[in-house]
């Protein structure tokens, strides 16, 4: 069967998005994990700062999560635009 | 390119076999490593109780050895087992049974090394709680390999499915994907639970009136690091059980390829990510047992945070399955 | 090397299915509980205060699990699941030692009793989670922390059956894969005893006591 460019180009960005996703989504993980064992670690200390640590630990999660979120724009638009 | 279908079953299912069992032996390798660098530490400190710590030592060994042991009986199928009707579809699941089983015990392996470790260092400083140690190990590294033993399913399913005559294109990345998905998937989540576990073993010797609340939390902390492979298992079956139409296009199962690898390597973060977590939740309920609920509550809202990654991940996933 | 997957099946229709019992594992079982059955009889014959070796036995074992289900459980619960949990452990030890002897196999290699074991187990769990909270707030664990969690709840509730039949399957199947590869490339010379030694008295003795553990857990976290 002859292959053309133009297939070639929609696999490539099929498993191009995949991978982004994929590999895109293991940093934030573990970077927001570490965050929730130090909350965890903080609020052990001090429990009486319980409010101001979540608050302080969804922030900096939230941070994290933006390279996460960064490679789901990527893989979208692998998928639909390109 | 003369080969015949059973010379490509032959080729698969020995490939299949070689990466189930050299990958698979990584894991465990390390782990009992770890378990036998802590109880050599702990002989010495505390040489007296050497025949605690060396029995203690042995027993954490047998159980992380589990993930190891699931990789050969794969292996040993893999290399003894005749497909019953050939065909490439079947070298392609052979194939993907090799690389779920493979990548699968990689985490667990590693992971339940630590709770024996742990166990180990603690007996030496906390002789009287012995019998609470070696039960919360057992208990803990029995659950992080819970991920290895959904491989160890996938691959299974895998090699003695009999999936007839599904059209052969997309189908065969579909298997691969399937493998991928879950292999990957499963090392996040094992290593995740592994640390949740050792973390336990040290906060029972730190405080050994505190068994109940560690373990609960432990449990619970394992069981959120799960999910990730769990979105994975869901994932693998899909891509196995889903038909899809024949199609002679490339991009299909280049889709269905890239759903397993999405999934597969989106759930290795928020599994160590979540194990983390729950580390140090774990962690500190042992040294504040009054405030354990608060520490719950907020490894909770840690780790649901942490999944969303993995969330995204199955949504790419289930878009390059169902809709392109 | 063939005999990696011969099984003597006995295939009964019924209405157009198959069932199949596999009779190895059935007459396996059956010699287990004979000799459970033989060892309770002789432990509790003519018991006395001061106890003969196999009475001796007997009181060691239930004593330890009873202990070790009262850690677990609580005083109240464990008179209700202690005898099931001391069932439980002695039905597997004993499966897992059996392959020792020549011509007997372990039931517990076969998933299906493992299996069987593992769904008792999450149906004993959940009938005393329900009993214990009252159905309305069994429902309700479902849907925490969010409602749209159920199914991941669901799945991961029969994810536990999954991960506790399977790991004692592979366990045991594993050793046993392991002793048959090993005999049969050292002509059966010397080492098989030790092999049976380290997998079926250490690894089945420990695999049956994290089974049994783990269902002491999952009952107690039902409870709760």
């Amino acid at each position: 069967m002859a292959i053309e460019g133009a297939e070639i180009v929609k696999a490539a960005a099929f498993i191009g998005a995949g991978l982004s996703m994929g590999l895109g989504a293991i940093g934030p993980g573990v970077g927001e994990g570490m965050v929730a064992a130090k909350a965890c670690e903080a609020i052990g200390k001090n429990p009486r700062e319980a409010g101001l640590l979540t608050r302080t630990m969804l922030v900096g999660q939230a941070v994290a999560e933006s390279t996460g979120i960064y490679s789901l724009v990527v893989a979208l638009l692998l998928l639909f635009v390109v | 390119m003369g080969f015949e279908v059973e010379t490509v079953i032959k080729i698969a299912a020995y490939t299949g076999g070689g990466i189930a069992m050299g990958l698979g032996a990584v894991g465990a390798a390390i782990g009992e490593g770890y378990t036998a660098a802590r109880a050599n530490l702990a002989i010495s400190r505390n040489p007296e109780i050497s025949g605690d710590i060396f029995k203690s030592m042995l027993v954490g060994q047998a159980v992380a050895e589990s993930a190891s042991i699931f990789a050969l009986v794969i292996a040993i199928l893999l290399l003894f087992m005749d497909a019953a009707t050939p065909s490439l579809l079947k070298a392609a699941a052979f194939l993907g049974a090799g690389l779920s089983m493979g990548f699968g015990a990689i985490g667990s392996g590693i992971g339940s090394g630590y709770p024996g470790g742990e166990a180990c260092f603690g007996i030496s400083q906390q002789p009287a709680a012995d019998s609470q140690l070696t039960t919360n190990m057992l208990i803990g590294s029995a659950v992080c390999q819970t991920p290895a033993i959904f491989s160890m399913v996938v691959a299974l399913m895998l090699i003695f499915i009999d999936f007839g005559n599904a059209p052969l294109t997309p189908t065969w990345a579909a298997f691969i994907g399937a493998g991928l998905s879950m292999g990957l998937a499963a090392i996040g989540s094992g290593y995740g639970g592994g640390l949740a576990a050792g973390a336990s073993c040290e906060g029972i010797a730190r405080s050994p009136q505190s068994v109940t609340n560690v373990t609960t939390i432990m449990l619970v902390g394992q069981a959120v690091s799960q999910t990730p492979s769990i979105f994975g298992l869901l994932i693998s079956f899909i891509l196995m059980f889903k038909s899809f139409p024949e199609s002679s296009m490339l991009a299909t199962p280049m889709a269905l390829l890239g759903a397993g690898l999405c999934m597969g390597f989106g759930g290795i973060g928020p599994g160590i990510g979540n194990g983390m977590a729950a580390e140090g939740a774990v962690r500190w309920v042992a040294r504040n047992v009054e405030h354990s609920n608060e520490l719950m509550r907020i490894m909770l809202v840690g780790q649901a945070v942490s999944q969303s990654t993995a969330i995204y991940a199955m949504v790419v996933s289930l878009v390059l399955i169902f809709v392109v | 090397m063939g005999e990696l997957g011969k099984l003597h099946q006995l295939i009964i229709p019924v209405f157009g299915h198959n069932i199949t019992i596999n009779l190895e594992v059935v007459v396996m079982t059956w010699i287990v509980i004979a000799l459970l059955i033989i060892l309770g009889l002789f432990a509790s014959y003519k018991r006395k205060i001061l106890p003969r070796p196999i009475q001796a036995l007997g009181e060691l074992i239930v004593s330890m699990l009873y202990g070790l289900t009262e850690d677990a459980m609580g005083k109240e619960l464990a008179k209700t699941y202690a005898p099931l949990i001391c069932a439980l452990f002695m039905f597997l030890l004993v499966s897992n030692w059996l392959g020792m002897i020549p011509h007997l196999e372990e039931p517990t290699k076969d998933l299906n009793t493992t299996l069987g074991l593992g769904i008792m187990g999450f149906f004993i769990a959940h009938y005393a989670g329900i009993r214990s909270k009252g159905f309305k707030a069994y429902i309700k664990e479902y849907f925490q922390p969010i409602f749209f969690m159920m199914p991941l709840n669901l799945i991961g509730e029969v994810a536990k059956i999954v991960s506790i039949s399977f790991r004692l399957f592979g366990n045991i199947m594993g050793g046993s894969i392991i002793i048959l590869v090993v005999s049969y490339l050292t002509y059966s010379l010397v080492l098989p005893p030790f092999l049976y030694g380290f997998f079926a008295l250490f690894v089945g003795t420990i695999q049956a006591f994290v089974f049994t553990m783990l269902t002491v857990v999952y009952i107690s976290v039902q409870v709760k």
